[in-house]
């Protein structure tokens, strides 16, 4: 093998870590906007089971805040957008579909989230606590038809074109993976959580935070594995 | 597993993406394969071997034996 250890390599191109990393800063931005439209939510209905009427200084620099933090987060989101657009490399055709698919499930996931976000706040809940708000308060039927058709339909369709097309054996072997620590800590975690509420040592076992908890899991183990 | 790709990859002067393409694969999985992070199914195996024209053994070395340099 002494001929190919001496050819040239072209290492100019190689993948560095940091489009992992770039991905990662916008998907958590992404959250993070999602999170504080839900916080907005919350503190609207507060301020509408208070009597409502124009914000105080306080509602002012509330909000302040709140567009500062999402212009920051939107800031994060546009130059590492820019970033790996820059990198000018070129993309295999297998990686542009897995791009523009995950880019159109944040697009999505981000409108789902703001949809339930803006619909908690415009409408005058009871609930007290904001992530009751976000989480369980009720939406009207349409906009729940809606969103059940987008994550009920679209999404496993979505999912189909992305497993079948979009990703190969590497990134699959990293989302199983993933599969198997989300599973892992599911079946030793709920049980878990739902014999100590048993015993009365915990709150009730709450089925969205499972759910968060899993995903996260799982989106976390397959990150690692796919970049690392 | 170590591995031999990213030589091999040079001596035809390809990117990572054009390996990539060749292989129906990303630029990510190449680059796992070569940094020894990720160890390819047997199907791709034989692909990457019959892509560059060697033998698998000549081109992954398991450790326990395979690979040229330990013969």
């Amino acid at each position: 093998m002494t001929n190919l250890a001496e050819a040239q390599m072209t290492d100019s191109d190689d993948m560095s870590q940091s489009n992992g990393r770039r991905i990662m800063w916008i998907i958590l931005a992404s959250l993070g906007i999602v999170m504080v439209a839900g916080a907005i939510a919350g503190y609207m209905a507060q301020h509408n089971e208070q009597g409502g009427g124009p914000l105080g200084t306080a509602g002012i620099v509330t909000f302040s805040v709140f567009a500062a933090l999402i212009g920051a987060l939107s800031y994060a989101i546009w130059t590492n957008s820019r970033k790996l657009r820059a990198d000018n490399e070129p993309l295999t055709k297998r990686e542009r579909l897995n791009r523009n698919i995950m880019f159109s499930c944040g697009l999505g996931g981000g409108v789902v989230g703001v949809t339930v976000a803006l619909n908690s706040a415009l409408t005058a809940s009871p609930a007290s606590d904001p992530i009751d708000l976000f989480v369980s308060s009720s939406i009207p039927p349409m906009v729940a038809l809606l969103l059940a058709f987008f994550w009920g339909i679209i999404m496993p369709v979505i999912a189909w074109v992305w497993h079948k097309r979009a990703i190969d054996e590497q990134e699959a072997s990293a989302y199983r993976d993933g599969g198997y620590y989300a599973a892992y800590a599911y079946l030793i975690g709920a049980p878990t959580w739902w014999l100590l509420w048993r015993g009365g040592l915990v709150p009730e076992p709450n089925g969205v935070a499972i759910f968060l908890l899993f995903t996260t899991i799982w989106s976390a183990v397959w990150y690692w594995k796919k970049y690392r | 597993m170590k591995n031999q790709l990213k030589i091999l990859r040079a001596t035809r002067n390809w990117s990572q993406a054009e390996l990539g393409e060749h292989l129906d694969v990303s630029r990510q999985a190449v680059n796992a394969i070569e940094t020894g992070k990720y160890d390819p199914s047997l199907p791709l195996a034989f692909k990457i071997a019959r892509l560059f024209g060697r033998p698998i053994e000549e081109i992954f070395d398991d450790e326990f034996g395979g690979g040229t340099d330990d013969r």
